[in-house]
């Protein structure tokens, strides 16, 4: 195995909470606090201002990290978090979407959608994120969960990298749904071009980082869900849930 | 470049390369790095005179390193953007 040296690439600014935050998070009594890699070393100034405002915040070590309050895009499945504490909002630090939204996928199964507050240091402003967001994407997955029930020969995606190879939990599909015939192709990243030369599948299941089988949704013309969704996808569709209400609205 | 809106910290990376006495490292970079990998490259073969080879690659995260580098003689990888991942081994 060859050596391998992580360096997080550190923020080099001010990471504090802009005005726009300060006065929109008032509203909330108790937040959530999570950033990405970038930002998690650089807190101190968020959870002052936060105290300062009299905004409580809960926090965690999801599974995957090696720090207190860092979130990862794979944290798209809210127990990863292990969070136990009840709270009203998450709160976000950092640039971009594809971390937070890791947040909005991760409540889909649950009755109501917490808001996302990101507070971008970088830009200096505040952006709101919920369901909004992911609401076509989750019409598009609920009807893969349909598929992959009603379907009867179900292709399943494993990587070969290393961090996030699942194939042992993915035989355990043949014990749960034994009238299903289960084909497993392998690959380092998913080639979704080649999806379609294997036209005797009729439906997908992707065990590799679990944001493929939400961002990449509509790459999969047969439909594709998670690994952890299918072996729940009859539960999941008898929810009262987010994912459920969505998909009954019309765009 | 990068440095000044996110540490680089390319003295880490050149102390790691020289306590491992690696002859040949491979870079992966997150997007937002890609266009630096150059400059990344000359620092640390000025500093170390070690050949690098720069991973065209993805770079999703921590659970995303390049495969097959030992056929390629790579002593060292150094990869940025994130830091140590604890895989689930019990799936998600």
């Amino acid at each position: 195995m060859v050596n391998v040296l992580f360096l997080d690439a550190p923020y080099s600014g001010k990471v504090e909470l802009c005005q726009e935050t300060l006065d929109y998070i008032t509203k909330f009594k108790k937040v959530a606090l999570y950033a990405s890699v970038q930002f998690v070393g650089k807190l101190e100034r968020v959870e002052e201002q936060l105290k300062e405002i009299g905004v409580e915040f809960v926090t965690s070590k999801a599974d995957r990290t090696s720090v207190k309050s860092q979130l990862l895009g794979c944290d798209s499945y809210h127990d990863s978090l292990r969070l136990e504490d009840d709270f009203d909002a998450y709160l976000y630090i950092g640039d971009g979407k594809f971390h937070p939204l890791a947040l909005v996928y991760g409540q889909k199964d649950l009755k109501e959608m917490k808001e996302i507050v990101r507070n971008d240091p970088l830009q200096e402003k505040m952006f709101l994120m919920g369901v909004d967001e992911i609401a076509g994407i989750l019409r598009k997955y609920r009807g893969s969960l349909v598929k992959f029930l009603s379907k009867s020969v179900v292709g399943v995606i494993v990587t070969i990298k290393p961090g996030q190879e699942q194939f042992r939990p993915a035989l355990a599909l043949e014990e749960k749904f034994p009238d299903k015939k289960f084909h497993y192709f392998i690959d380092n990243n998913v080639s979704f071009d080649q999806l379609e030369n294997f036209n005797f599948i009729d439906t997908w299941i992707n065990t590799s980082c679990p944001r493929v089988g939400f961002d990449d949704q509509e790459k999969f013309q047969r439909g594709v869900v998670n690994l952890n969704d299918a072996y729940f996808a009859a539960e999941i569709l008898a929810k009262g849930s987010v994912l459920n209400r969505v998909s009954k609205k019309k765009n | 470049m990068t440095e000044k809106l996110y540490q680089v910290e390319t003295e880490k990376a050149i102390a790691k390369i020289k306590e491992v006495e690696a002859k040949t490292v491979c870079i992966q970079l997150p997007d937002g790095m890609k266009p630096y990998a150059n400059e990344i490259e000359a620092e640390l073969v000025r500093a170390t005179g070690v050949r690098v080879l720069i991973w065209l690659g993805s770079n999703f995260g921590a659970c995303d390193i390049p495969l097959g580098l030992e056929r390629m003689k790579v002593d060292l990888l150094i990869s940025w953007g994130h830091n140590k991942f604890v895989k689930r081994v019990e799936g998600w």
